[in-house]
């Protein structure tokens, strides 16, 4: 059976390209870029050329101002700790209920330790009020931490109008946002649009690069403290050897996304294909971050009176890879932060799959979802107390309530 | 983490998915007894439905010959409500013979769940004996003179202690007993209970409070009437507050009450009207100190020198009329 990986927000393949681009690395080129001995300058040049590679990607920025890291988590991490390291006068810090745990458990991490933190709600399209973060803006912020596109959703949050905002409020309060989701797939251009911006974090592995790489981009002058101390490595302030391989594959990676870039309109092509479609064919049907401007490559879409996990089940039999913000999917016993942020009603959470595509998929890929999915959908409604599958409506009646055994009458 | 199902489980699951023949998919009509569990909201519900065959003179007589379920859930709650329903019409069970029927059956005959799954066969075993309490009720059985002790109103009574799931004292007790839960986690993965905020897990009357009580150790629960404290021993610190929102225009202690009155007035006075003669507007979003935020409205919103306006001739009009420090910022 053929795969179909619709989930390339979890992670994507490894281009071809980008294989061979680290393949020399791995084997005859595997010297300390530290050591002295002539043959250590291979690795070493490679490094630099990957980081001017990247540089140039984000708008022409200096390479001095991108840092290695091990994953955007790791990014993450010491942008907002190096921030409040930096700058222990300033306490306060301003997030949103969506962001992915990367930064929502950091800033949740700092609340214990002291930091007042304001995480700011979305509407139901998962969209915030941009008159909700101007009044939270306080003259002791530390760090607004918003990432740009929305790993669960595609919602994309306006960083280059918040960070002009924050800026022009008080050029001390640093803006940070985790551009994970939308690195390769958008245009960031640090020098113009988004030049207020001072700290951007990303991976390799959502562009067609390996785990294990990342980067952060902290802009001269931003005050942030040394997060991971040990050696001179990313002159510093990021100790530990260099995943070269990993560097020069996310560098590559950056490389071919931008020749790609014309690509993100075949993608929302097929996307808006496969919405359209399934909420034609399957009632009951809502699309999650549909109003608000989007990734192209993402659908988040929620089944009512169905659950995800079993829906993600049925795919994976026949060789569809998604992803669920379902509850039995989280992790936890409760459905998706992203989803309870944006009210999405119960009857919906618990059924929502989330489709995320990247150049790699195809047409043919998207019509065979579109067959696939409405008997999947239907057979879980024929077995859902919620749902009467002879009228093909939801089920009148009292819902069955929480907890305990209850006999009906 | 990708599944970790038996293939029983996942073969029970694809079985009525499929509506393959002999799966349990559906609902008797008319049933004699029939029981429900969970609901929409925890992500999970089961309603299970059987027929018997009636005894003529002795309703303890009765055989369960059929059973049916409709699920909401995942793959192993479908794949449990399938067990419950293989494993009854398999035993000939009489209805209070189907008491006997527990959660570890459902578990066993699934060849294991994985532990976060078990609350599933909890499911299964809890929708089971509602329907047997409902089946005793049309047939006329008193089930306590049996010496059969079955509480399903206790959910409605008792005081809640799982508030996520709705999950109350005597409910979360029983189930202790039952199924011999020694700690939280065993606790939350059989019932679910303390699984989301977790607040519960600590509190006075909390869940270890109800784990000690069946099992002997010393409960802090509060004598009545004093007012509990929520502590959290293991550090594990409450979610953060969903209502919290950023305070609003006006209560920002650092914008001098004057100096603020004094910008709404202009800008209400001289710089709206100003932008309205040509069709625009101006909305005031906030004052923080000198610093006022504004979004352009009307004809200006679309203007691509909105910007500029705002700064030549809003920033100049407030600074003349108001103080020399203001700066507009445009949202």
């Amino acid at each position: 059976m053929k795969t179909i990986y619709a989930d390339n927000n979890a992670t994507t393949p490894i281009a071809p390209e980008v294989y061979e681009a680290m393949i020399p690395y791995l084997t005859s080129e595997f010297y300390n870029p530290s050591s002295m001995y002539e043959r250590a300058r291979g690795p070493a040049e490679a490094i630099g050329r990957a980081r001017r590679t990247i540089a140039d990607a984000l708008g022409g920025v200096s390479p001095d101002e991108i840092i290695f890291t091990g994953c955007a988590t790791e990014s993450n991490n010491a942008a907002l700790r190096g921030a409040a390291h930096a700058n222990p006068a300033r306490r306060h810090i301003i997030t949103s209920m969506v962001e992915h745990p990367a930064v929502l458990e950091v800033c949740k991490a700092m609340q214990r330790e002291g930091h007042d933190v304001d995480f700011l709600p979305v509407d139901e399209r998962g969209m915030l009020d941009v008159a909700d973060f101007v009044r939270a803006l306080r003259p002791d912020t530390l760090i607004v931490s918003l990432m740009h596109g929305n790993n669960e959703t595609g919602v994309l949050f306006p960083v280059e109008e918040l960070a002009r905002i924050t800026k022009e409020t008080d050029p001390g309060i640093l803006f940070h946002t985790d551009a994970t989701q939308t690195m390769g797939k958008l245009p960031i251009d640090l020098s113009g649009a988004f030049g207020h911006i001072d700290l951007l974090s990303f991976s390799g592995h959502k562009l067609h690069a390996p785990k294990g790489v990342g980067a952060l981009f902290a802009r001269r002058g931003a005050p942030v403290a040394t997060f991971q101390i040990g050696g001179h490595q990313e002159r510093g302030r990021r100790a530990g050897t260099e995943n070269v391989a990993g560097i020069v594959a996310m560098a590559k990676a950056c490389e071919l996304s931008l020749g790609h870039m014309g690509d993100e309109v075949r993608l929302e092509a097929m996307r808006d294909r496969l919405e359209r479609e399934l909420v034609a064919r399957i009632p009951h049907t809502r699309v999650n971050g549909g109003g608000a401007p989007r990734l192209p490559n993402t659908l988040n879409v929620s089944f009512h009176y169905i659950e995800g996990e079993s829906i993600l089940f049925q795919l994976d039999a026949a060789g569809i890879c998604a992803s669920s913000g379902s509850a039995c999917t989280s992790g936890s016993l409760e459905p998706s932060h992203v989803l309870r942020a944006m009210h999405v009603p119960h009857t919906a959470a618990h059924g929502s799959i989330r489709f995320s595509f990247s150049r790699y998929n195809t047409e043919q890929e998207i019509e065979t979802i579109i067959d696939k999915m409405p008997g999947v959908v239907a057979a879980l409604r024929k077995i859902s107390p919620y749902w009467d599958s002879e009228r093909n409506v939801p089920r009148e009646g009292p819902e069955i309530r929480a907890g305990g055994a209850r006999a009906s009458t | 983490m990708a599944w970790n199902y038996s293939e029983k489980t996942k073969q029970l699951f694809l079985d009525a998915v499929q509506g393959k023949p002999g799966s349990h998919l559906g609902e008797i009509a008319d049933p004699d007894g029939i029981g429900e569990h969970g609901s929409i909201a925890c992500g999970d519900a089961l309603r299970f439905t059987f027929r018997v065959k009636r005894h003529a003179s002795d309703a303890l007589k009765d055989v369960i010959v059929e059973a049916k379920y409709l699920t909401f859930g995942c793959t192993s709650a479908i794949a449990a409500s399938e067990a419950l329903c293989a494993i009854i019409e398999a035993g000939n069970y009489t209805p209070i013979g189907a008491l006997k029927i527990h959660n570890q059956d459902i578990v066993d005959f699934l060849e294991g769940l994985p532990e976060q799954k078990i609350h599933c066969s909890v499911m299964g075993a809890e929708a089971l004996t509602a329907a047997v309490f409902n089946w005793a009720q049309k047939r006329g059985v008193d089930l306590k003179a049996l010496g059969v002790d079955i509480l399903p109103e206790e959910t409605a009574e008792g005081r809640l202690v799982c508030k996520c799931f709705g999950l109350t004292e005597p409910y979360l007790k029983r189930k202790i007993k039952e199924l011999g839960l020694r700690t939280i986690s065993e606790l939350t993965a059989a019932t679910k209970a303390g699984g989301a905020c977790m607040t519960c897990h600590h509190q006075p009357g909390g869940l270890q409070d109800l784990l000690n009580e069946v099992w002997g150790a010393r409960p802090t629960l509060p004598p009545p009437g004093a007012r509990g404290v929520a502590v959290s021993p293991t550090g594990l610190v409450e979610d953060f507050d969903l209502k919290r929102v950023p305070p609003k225009p006006g209560s920002e202690p650092l914008s001098p009450f004057q100096l603020m009155k004094k910008i709404e007035k202009t800008f209400e006075g001289y710089v709206r009207p100003m932008l309205q003669k040509d069709g625009g507007d101006i909305e005031l979003i906030d004052i923080k100190d000198h610093t006022v935020y504004v979004r352009m409205a009307g004809a200006c919103a679309s203007c691509i020198g909105a910007n500029q306006t705002i700064k030549l001739l809003v920033e100049r009009t407030l600074k003349d009329l108001v103080d020399g420090q203001i700066k507009v910022i445009a949202v």
